[in-house]
């Protein structure tokens, strides 16, 4: 199953197997991370799992639509070029070993 | 009340006669005794899926979280058309935005106030919150007794509503008059007049944000652009009285049953006293706790749900508070748990319709909370009252006289 690390704000590490399929945000959800809170369950309504790309990581993924940028732009935490809001990331094996940064707050 | 329901609205041939269970909600005198002992209820001992008729209609209850989940988001099959049941003129008919308006559309209208109510917007408001909660304060607390309802529950969130939407802060107490009129007034004469009165306040509040406008959530709209068309004034009419309708009356009832409980529970009030690190945690395990609404849609396509075949125009109504008690979701979940791992919890429903005002509710009932607990840490309901509940579609208590 593949990987993700989510790096909190703080520095802790988790490393967490999420399934082919489910989505970062739900990983982290599901797994007690508390850095991505995920309000709307993933419908694009809330910039609240909002998440920072690990370099190496941004360009395999697919582009975010313009409804992910238009959410993302109402996030709390700064907007970097690696933002992410990370129910629109969506594993599969290729994913495997992805790290996410969390910002500071999600609302 | 029931049998008296069923002559008035025929229960569909395809639902099975044992998954009828009138149970009444939000009117039935069982419920009204003590609505969150009748949530519990429900969870604990009731099919997950069951058919229900009450004064507004029948529709299906659902109250496993999952299923919840599945309804809000699952545009596809779960239509938000005619799923608020609201009384309106069929001669001069109007959408609340956006909460009836389904994708792709619907996202159109939450851009234009994204910049208000997202996380980021809000976040400005802290300090306005904090200093209207405190002017609340001072003008009971050398009295050593309110009523909580009517002193704090509901002119704090009305205040903030009329500083969001750029409306003078002199219209407090008559706000306050008109939202509890409409919404919870015992007579259909009484909800009419002050309907009447503030769709006159609002449609010449419209006016004059047309003519003037500010930076502020009223003028935001009628400025407002959807396909690059300007927003008609109907449009405009039906997103303000939405936001009225939808601010108001959710957040005083929230407020209400936490303070009910804070009353009641003196060491779970000293123990959030002492945490006031957590406040964000303890915000949302009370939210888990005390979601005071539900969620209505109609569906677009048959659907077979947990062996359970509902069909295309059925209607379905999530028992928010209910799902939020789901123990497969939240372990122990009748238990005040302020360290709980995070969940979605379904006070604020989900999905793309999810409240837009969830951010500025958490705000709101955290400081209010703070600022409450700072200066009148103890207090208890005051003797020889009796809680009360009414019928209606946000769930609190009535009147919470306190004293300290």
């Amino acid at each position: 199953m593949p990987q993700v690390t989510y790096i909190e704000h703080d520095g802790a590490q988790q490393a967490i197997d999420v399934p082919e399929g489910e989505n970062v945000m739900r990983g982290a959800l599901y797994n007690g991370v508390e850095g991505i809170v995920g309000e709307c369950g993933g419908g694009l309504a809330c910039a609240t799992c909002h998440c920072y790309v690990d370099e190496a990581w941004v360009d395999r993924l697919e582009a975010p639509s313009e409804a992910e940028l238009q959410m993302l732009e109402s996030a709390a935490s700064e907007v970097k070029p690696n933002s992410r809001l990370s129910c629109q990331i969506v594993m599969n094996e290729t994913l495997d070993g992805l790290v996410v940064d969390l910002p500071e707050r999600q609302y | 009340m029931a049998s008296q329901a069923q002559e008035t609205f025929q229960i569909p041939d395809h639902v099975p006669p044992e998954l009828v269970m009138n149970v009444g909600i939000t009117e039935s005198p069982e419920f009204l005794a003590d609505p969150y002992a009748f949530f519990k209820k429900l969870s604990l001992e009731y099919p997950p899926i069951f058919y229900s008729v009450g004064s507004h209609g029948g529709s299906w209850h659902l109250l496993k979280h999952a299923d919840a989940f599945r309804m809000l988001r699952d545009a596809e099959y779960f239509s938000n058309e005619g799923g608020t049941p609201f009384p309106r003129d069929p001669a001069d008919p109007f959408k609340f935005i956006p909460i009836e308006i389904d994708p792709p559309d619907h996202r159109k209208y939450r851009a234009i106030l994204d910049p208000v109510f997202s996380p980021q917007g809000i976040q400005t408001l802290e300090n306005t919150i904090r200093k209207l909660a405190n002017d609340l304060i001072d003008e009971v607390i050398d009295k050593g007794e309110c009523e909580f309802t009517t002193a704090y529950g509901r002119p704090l969130p009305v205040s903030i509503f009329l500083d969001l939407m750029g409306l003078p802060q002199d219209m407090r107490d008559t706000f306050v008059d008109w939202a509890v009129g409409l919404l919870h007034s015992t007579t259909r004469e009484g909800m009419a007049t002050a309907f009447t009165q503030i769709v006159a306040y609002i449609k010449q509040a419209i006016a004059e944000k047309t003519a003037n406008p500010d930076d502020k959530v009223i003028s935001r709209i009628v400025q407002g652009q959807i396909d690059g068309r300007p927003m008609s004034e109907k449009e405009s009419f039906g997103f303000v009285l939405f936001l009225f309708i939808a601010g108001l009356d959710t957040v005083f009832a929230t407020m209400n049953n936490m303070w009910l409980w804070l009353a009641e529970n003196p060491a779970r009030r000293k123990e959030i006293i002492s945490r006031s690190n957590d406040m964000n945690a303890i915000t949302e395990e009370m939210l888990r706790m005390w979601a005071v609404t539900f969620s209505g849609r109609s569906l677009r396509k048959d659907l077979e749900l947990r062996g359970v075949k509902m069909k295309a125009g059925d209607k379905v109504m999530s028992v928010l508070p209910s799902c939020n008690y789901d123990a497969e979701v939240f372990a122990d979940p009748l238990t005040v748990d302020f360290d709980r791992t995070r969940k979605p919890i379904l006070s604020f429903a989900g999905g793309v319709h999810s409240c837009m005002g969830a951010h500025l509710a958490r705000l709101e009932i955290r400081i209010g909370l703070e600022e409450w607990l700072k200066r009148i840490p103890d207090f208890a309901v005051k003797p020889g009252t009796k809680i009360e509940y009414r019928p209606g579609g946000v769930v609190g208590p009535e009147y919470l006289p306190l004293v300290w």
